[in-house]
């Protein structure tokens, strides 16, 4: 078979607002010419008739903990929908579901690529005045690391950068607590000795610019932030509730007063464009670098606009050959 | 239907195969003697694969097998994995 025509394996059980808005997601995405593989419960798809469907009996709750609940739950959204990946079924695989989950039934199913020690969630954030954002790596699947591990996130990333935002030469740098080398936790000091060498970065055809700061997490002079997965949650954690907290109480203000209503509306037209580049549903979710199938998650609020964008990229990393150039750089 | 089980060397080889692939080691570098992380560098997301890369094995043989999450925390060694799932099978 022609893998071009192979769908994206979509776990319509995964997410805040499963299945209803992860099926219309799957429907925009077969609109615009995407083949879909809807995986789920048979009460929750088995009246779609204009996509193929894949049943499971299961559904893995976004609380459970994740190499437990994908090795006790086979026949979950989950694990089927890695599944199909691994037998050739699907090109590739989405979820808005449990994070920690996707990635155990992605490692354990699809499997890690030859070579790469831990797989690790590259989250986009957005960067102001720029069309692409930046990426951070690893966001959560490792809460602790060793400098070895930093280093391949950071030629991870750098392909991943490539190959999804068609950047030339990504500039990578190292999160710390300054931008001095010396800088840092003994990790930090470690992985900073390693990056500065220069044999992985041709490799990668990367750039190691040396440290970053939290600050410099929406910073355009950079494109692949590195850090091991606990710093990297609690960093984009932060990141999201300043967003969500700033975003309020702008709201707040602009419905204060009328004066107030009348100069939000005049500003709606100027904002809009930043609104987008900021919307978590403009970019469609992370992926999981370093396993032998593209694999990505969506935030657990996702709306069909969020999962259309993560079928979506998915496919086009996937028809890219994404994993190959991944294995090209990781082979040694 | 139930396969045909399977004897110790069978199992053993079994192990060391796995294991090879998971570690990106030659299999037949690996000792049933060794500690899967005193030895092996092997840390417990790589005893997680061996165990879903042995049921899936055993489960293609047609062999109805199972390792209790509970248990693999005793699983110290190639030798105890193979205890364990010679055991089981028996």
């Amino acid at each position: 078979m022609n893998p071009n025509s192979l769908p994206v394996a979509v776990d319509a059980m995964g997410g805040d607002n499963a299945p209803s808005e992860i099926i219309k997601g799957a429907e925009l995405a077969v609109e615009a010419g995407i083949p879909v593989l809807l995986v789920g419960h048979p009460d929750a798809i088995s009246d779609i008739s204009d996509i193929p469907t894949k049943f499971a009996s299961e559904v893995i709750g976004m609380s459970e903990d994740p190499a437990t609940a994908v090795r006790k739950k086979k026949d979950s959204s989950l694990v089927r929908s890695a599944e199909a990946v691994r037998d050739g079924e699907a090109l590739a695989m989405i979820s808005a579901g449990n994070t920690g989950a996707t990635m155990a039934s992605a490692l354990l199913k699809i499997g890690r690529i030859r070579g790469v020690s831990r797989p690790a969630i590259a989250t986009p954030i957005p960067v102001l005045g720029r069309a692409n954002p930046n990426i951070l790596l690893d966001s959560g699947a490792n809460a602790e690391c060793n400098p070895e591990w930093l280093v391949q996130f950071a030629e991870m990333g750098a392909v991943y950068a490539r190959d999804r935002f068609s950047t030339d030469k990504p500039k990578i740098g190292l999160l710390s607590i300054g931008e001095e080398p010396g800088k840092g936790s003994p990790l930090v000091k470690e992985a900073f000795e390693l990056l500065d060498e220069q044999d992985w970065q041709v490799r990668c055809s990367g750039e190691f610019i040396g440290n970053v700061e939290g600050r410099d997490l929406m910073n355009p002079d950079i494109d692949v932030i590195v850090t091991d997965g606990f710093t990297g949650n609690v960093a984009l954690k932060t990141l999201e509730g300043t967003a969500k907290a700033i975003v309020g109480a702008l709201l707040d203000v602009f419905s204060s007063s009328p004066e107030a209503k009348e100069g939000a509306s005049l500003l709606a037209p100027s904002l809009l464009p930043l609104y987008e580049t900021l919307d978590p549903e403009s970019v469609g979710g992370a992926i999981l670098l370093g396993i032998k199938g593209v694999s990505m998650v969506s935030h657990g609020s996702s709306g069909p606009k969020a999962i259309f964008n993560a079928i979506s990229t998915a496919y086009e990393l996937s028809i890219d050959k994404h994993v190959e150039h991944l294995e090209q750089v990781i082979k040694r | 239907m139930q396969g045909d089980p399977l004897g110790r060397d069978e199992i053993l080889k079994l192990v060391k195969d796995r294991l090879g692939e998971i570690l990106e080691v030659e299999p037949s570098s690996i000792q049933e003697g060794d500690s899967f992380r005193d030895d092996l560098d092997a840390d417990s997301l790589a005893l997680i694969e061996l165990v879903e890369a042995i049921e899936e094995e055993l489960s293609e043989r047609s062999i109805d097998f199972r390792i209790d999450d509970e248990d693999l925390e005793d699983l110290k060694s190639v030798r105890d994995a193979v205890d364990y799932v010679s055991s089981r099978l028996g």
